[in-house]
């Protein structure tokens, strides 16, 4: 699974976590109907995520597009701006599960997120 | 825990019966000792909340769905190490909450084993409060 974070918002460290929690929630609910063996593969082999870092809400929807045609699951995350950022406000785009391959070859573009 | 969540607690129907139209909220509160950057934190923090659904979605499942039906809120806060966590642990449990334990697997930045981060709930915001209302958010 893949989490698409936006960089140009000022985001508390708990706050992009919680969103980055709302995207994994999202996709493993639609996973679990849609994919459930793939969903469960994920389950039994360490419930992978990794966080990567998206430009903008442009680019969070460029990415968006990229999956429908892929036909991977993802959720898009909207925040209710009660906290930090204003409602309604694109924050994640959470991506699969997937196979690590096919994630890896579509983000290859993208850097890993707030790994300093 | 105050005195208006103690005569809920009393009076109140047990979890998995009726549940009320009151506030709901899951914790995470992570190791702060680790030192784990940000995107380790988020991802972590998405490991506990996606466990959290299956386990209580099985144990609370009126909570679970009464959770995502209000926008599934999530609050992060700041535990100091992993003795904090456990008995965070503990005491939630005392009060009959569900909890859930997220050890990494020690692929990236921290030790395998590390306990990173401890999800309490999903369940009454005030009953969470109860036990982790003295922690700062991260």
């Amino acid at each position: 699974m893949a989490l698409l974070v936006r960089t140009d918002l000022e985001m508390s460290m708990g706050k992009v976590a919680v969103q980055c929690a709302h995207a994994a929630v999202d996709c493993s609910l639609q996973a679990r109907k849609s994919i459930p063996q793939i969903f469960e593969m994920w389950r039994n082999t360490g419930s992978r995520k990794i966080c990567l870092s998206a430009i903008d809400d442009v680019d969070i929807m460029y990415w968006k597009e990229k999956c429908e045609e892929a036909g991977l699951v993802h959720a898009l995350v909207r925040d209710a701006g009660k906290t930090e950022i204003p409602p309604n406000t694109i924050t994640v785009l959470g991506v699969g599960p997937a196979y690590k391959a096919s994630l890896n070859e579509l983000f290859s573009q993208l850097e890993l997120y707030g790994v300093d | 825990m105050g005195l208006r969540s103690f005569l809920h607690r009393l009076t109140a129907p047990k979890i998995g019966g009726m549940v009320e139209a009151r506030p709901i909220k899951l914790a995470l509160v992570i190791n702060h000792s680790l030192g784990m950057k940000k995107g380790k934190i988020a991802a972590q923090v998405g490991h506990a909340s996606v466990q959290t659904l299956l386990s209580a979605g099985s144990s609370t499942p009126k909570m679970v769905d009464a959770w995502l039906a209000q926008g599934q809120k999530k609050v992060c806060l700041k535990g100091v190490d992993e003795q904090h966590l456990t008995e965070l642990q503990a005491k939630a449990r005392q009060l009959k909450l569900h909890t859930s334990k997220t050890i990494d697997a020690g692929h990236t930045q921290i030790p395998k084993g590390s306990f990173t981060v401890l999800a309490i709930g999903p369940s009454y915001e005030d009953d969470i409060d109860a036990i982790t209302g003295e922690l700062p958010l991260l």
